[in-house]
């Protein structure tokens, strides 16, 4: 199977013979850990002010974007694979339900932080949903990305089991 | 009358709306992809770099100018990349630049 996509991935590189350039690569590489701490700052800054999950996670899934458009889209996708995304999207959910059902557990309504007996439970509340909410978000962005770009270098025949049928 | 402070932010903010302007025009008048990339990279760097740093001058010190600063900074090195890869990918696509022969009916 392997060998078989390694065919596919040459006959691309043959049609359309791109080479990645060094000034991208240097410049995300110099961005990447500036642009996810941003993201997560976003994140945690939905809390009290401007800012929040949604926006965070866009952020977040940027930095997967230009890794993919700087070092290749199929390297990229070997690297951070289908089923993880998957995986991490069903974390950020069970994340914010859990929050959510904790509380009604404790004897609260959902998403009643003051059930908790922490200290501030509302303000730690929030940001763990709100962290919980960007997860969500930049799985899925990262996850819709990766679709549209296979329709994009595959042709027809996205499907895996389809070109292997193929060869 | 006018301070060394305000002379800074007047002539910083002149500078930056002047090169928004050059890109705007050479956005609306050149004639292909790479001359218009070529216009709006540079102008656009230094317009909205001049903008920011006439903000940094007005927060004399304190959070808003290293928020500035730091916003200058990754323009500076972002705005050429993104020129960079546009232009990349259009030549990667096989634009052709265009040249003198291609007439004057672009005007």
């Amino acid at each position: 199977m392997s060998n078989g996509n390694d065919e596919n991935g040459d006959e691309n590189l043959g049609e359309r013979l791109y080479v990645e350039s060094p000034i991208i690569m240097a410049t995300v590489r110099v961005v990447a850990p500036f642009v996810l701490t941003f993201g997560l700052f976003i994140m945690f800054h939905g809390a009290d002010s401007s800012g929040g999950g949604f926006q965070g996670g866009v952020i977040v899934s940027t930095v997967v974007l230009m890794v993919a458009i700087a070092f290749g889209i199929e390297p990229t996708r070997d690297w951070v694979d289908p089923t993880t995304i998957v995986a991490v999207m069903g974390i950020g959910v069970s994340v914010f339900l859990l929050i959510g059902m904790g509380s009604v557990a404790l004897g609260g309504r959902f998403l009643e932080y003051h059930a908790y007996p922490v200290y501030h439970a509302s303000k730690y509340g929030i940001e763990l949903v709100e962290l919980a909410i960007g997860v969500i978000v930049a799985s899925v962005v990262v996850g819709l990305f990766f679709a549209i770009a296979a329709g994009v270098s595959h042709g027809d025949d996205a499907e895996p089991a389809e070109s292997e049928g193929l060869l | 009358m006018v301070t060394i402070t305000e002379g800074a932010v007047v002539a910083l903010l002149a500078g930056g709306v002047f090169f928004g302007l050059v890109a705007a025009v050479g956005l609306l008048r050149l004639p292909d992809l790479y001359t218009r990339t070529h216009a709006a990279s540079k102008t656009d760097t230094l317009g909205a770099g001049l903008t920011l740093a006439a903000v940094a001058v007005v927060y004399d010190a304190g959070l808003p100018t290293v928020k500035a600063g730091l916003l200058l900074v990754f323009l500076l090195i972002t705005n050429p990349t993104a020129a960079h890869a546009i232009a990349r990918a259009a030549a990667d696509q096989g634009i052709e630049p265009w040249t003198a022969e291609d007439g004057g009916d672009e005007q």
